[in-house]
């Protein structure tokens, strides 16, 4: 028997959308890379570049690396979450203090 | 006179072991066995048939009397005894004619089979009256058995739940969760009742099933719903959960969730492919023109893969693939230009 809290669905709506714009971009990675490569080119023609423009443009918006947001993974905070741990600065501050961080200490100096 | 004194030696050793499991010594006297064996088998049946009739003729006449089986069978062993019916002819001249083949002396040996097949027929009424009678007795032993099982059973677990209240720091208190405590007395349960069953005469109510052909049917239908169900109770049963943080985390490894330690930091990675089949791509780019925008685009993209150590042969090959595949499509576009 699990004695922590076990959350079986996503905090909120936000943090779904971000989980499937996270998927997508995986997906179309690849795509995305080469296409980019043929449109930031000064060797080939203008005109292969215009047409690569419209295709990456066609692709899902979703797609783009771009809107991923790291929210808090406990909380779906957008903002004040480090990236080492993927927590809002509160929730970070609840374990730490609480002593469940590894490694994590008060600073005194 | 030594034949005679030797025959006669084997005739009671024969009747000493109830001719099942006599120790021939000659191949003449385990035929001799077989053929009485045999004869006696075939007779059982006729024999059962006469006496169900006998048995009715019997009951009709005798109403008011008590005992009437006994009474029948004890006719019958008066008539046999008289050399009467029961022996059948056939056996008669079977007993006859194994008599001629063997070279000791015919009469001897003919009135020595007769009286072994007498014994035989003796023997097999004697068993069909216990068979009547102790059915019964049989029956109640089985339910005293499967009482005592059940005592037995009942008794292991009050002895397993006395440890666990006596003593909670014993050594086996954490072994005991209510999965294996079932399971035990399940098994406890199932090896008596399996004991009780082997235990006991053969009572030739049934007759041996062909299993071979079941067994044939069931290879070729399956996996079954049972099957299937039968298989996962068992890894269930099987798969303890761990008892120690130790066990844990050897199942975790094993599932892949921990990693193995010390750490390699090559543990996913499998690359095969050599230095020389990172660096030299230009074999991949030998499809397209060797002169012309492309060409130089083609290159430096291969300067690049070259000098990527963060992926796989495959994913680079892959990459120029894709490029091929793209630039003969737009080949078209290409030639206006």
């Amino acid at each position: 028997p699990c004695t922590r809290q076990v959350r079986s669905y996503y905090v909120d709506w936000r943090m779904l959308r971000d989980v499937k714009r996270r998927k997508l971009a995986y997906e179309y990675a690849d795509e995305r890379l080469r296409i980019n490569a043929i449109r930031k080119n000064t060797i080939l023609p203008k005109e292969l570049q215009e047409v690569a423009d419209k295709e990456i443009a066609d692709l899902p918006r979703d797609s783009c690396p771009v809107r991923i947001r790291n929210r808090c993974v406990l909380t779906s905070r957008p903002r004040g979450v480090k990236r080492r741990w993927r927590l809002s600065r509160i929730v970070f501050r609840h374990f730490a203090d609480h002593a469940q961080m590894s490694g994590i200490q008060r600073a005194m100096w | 006179e030594k034949d005679e004194s030797t025959a006669s030696k084997d005739s009671t050793t024969e009747v000493a072991s109830k001719s099942q499991e006599s120790t021939a010594e000659t191949p003449k006297q385990k035929l001799l066995d077989i053929i009485g064996n045999m004869k006696v088998e075939v007779s059982y049946r006729k024999k059962l048939q006469q006496l169900k009739t006998r048995e009715i003729k019997k009951q009709a006449t005798n109403k008011l009397e008590g005992t009437d089986s006994e009474s029948s069978m004890l006719q019958k062993t008066t008539e046999d005894t008289q050399r009467g019916k029961p022996l059948k002819p056939e056996l008669v001249e079977a007993a006859s004619a194994v008599a001629s083949s063997l070279p000791l002396n015919k009469k001897q040996t003919e009135s020595e089979l007769l009286a072994q097949l007498r014994r035989h027929e003796e023997i097999t009424e004697k068993q069909k009256k216990g068979g009547t009678i102790n059915i019964r007795n049989v029956i109640s032993e089985m339910a005293v058995k499967r009482q005592s099982s059940a005592q037995r059973g009942v008794k292991i677990s009050s002895r397993i739940s006395l440890e666990l209240d006596e003593d909670g720091q014993r050594i086996k208190p954490e072994r005991l969760s209510p999965q294996s405590f079932d399971s035990r007395r399940y098994f406890s349960f199932f090896f008596l009742v399996y004991r009780s069953l082997k235990v006991g005469r053969r009572l030739n109510i049934f007759t041996k099933a062909s299993t071979e052909t079941e067994n044939a049917l069931k290879t070729v239908s399956s996996p079954t719903i049972w099957d299937l169900e039968f298989a996962k109770e068992i890894a269930a049963i099987t798969a303890q959960p761990p008892r120690n943080g130790f066990e844990e985390m050897i199942q975790w490894t094993k599932e892949g969730i921990l990693w193995e330690f010390p750490i390699d930091n090559e543990a996913g990675m499998e690359d095969d492919a050599e230095f020389h089949e990172h660096i030299f791509l230009e074999k991949h780019i030998e499809d397209f023109p060797k002169q012309g925008p492309i060409r130089h685009f083609m290159e430096l993209v291969i300067c690049g893969l070259s000098k990527n150590p963060y992926l796989s042969v495959k994913q680079k090959i892959e990459h120029i693939e894709w490029f091929q595949k793209y630039f003969e499509e737009k080949k078209e576009l290409l030639q206006e230009i």
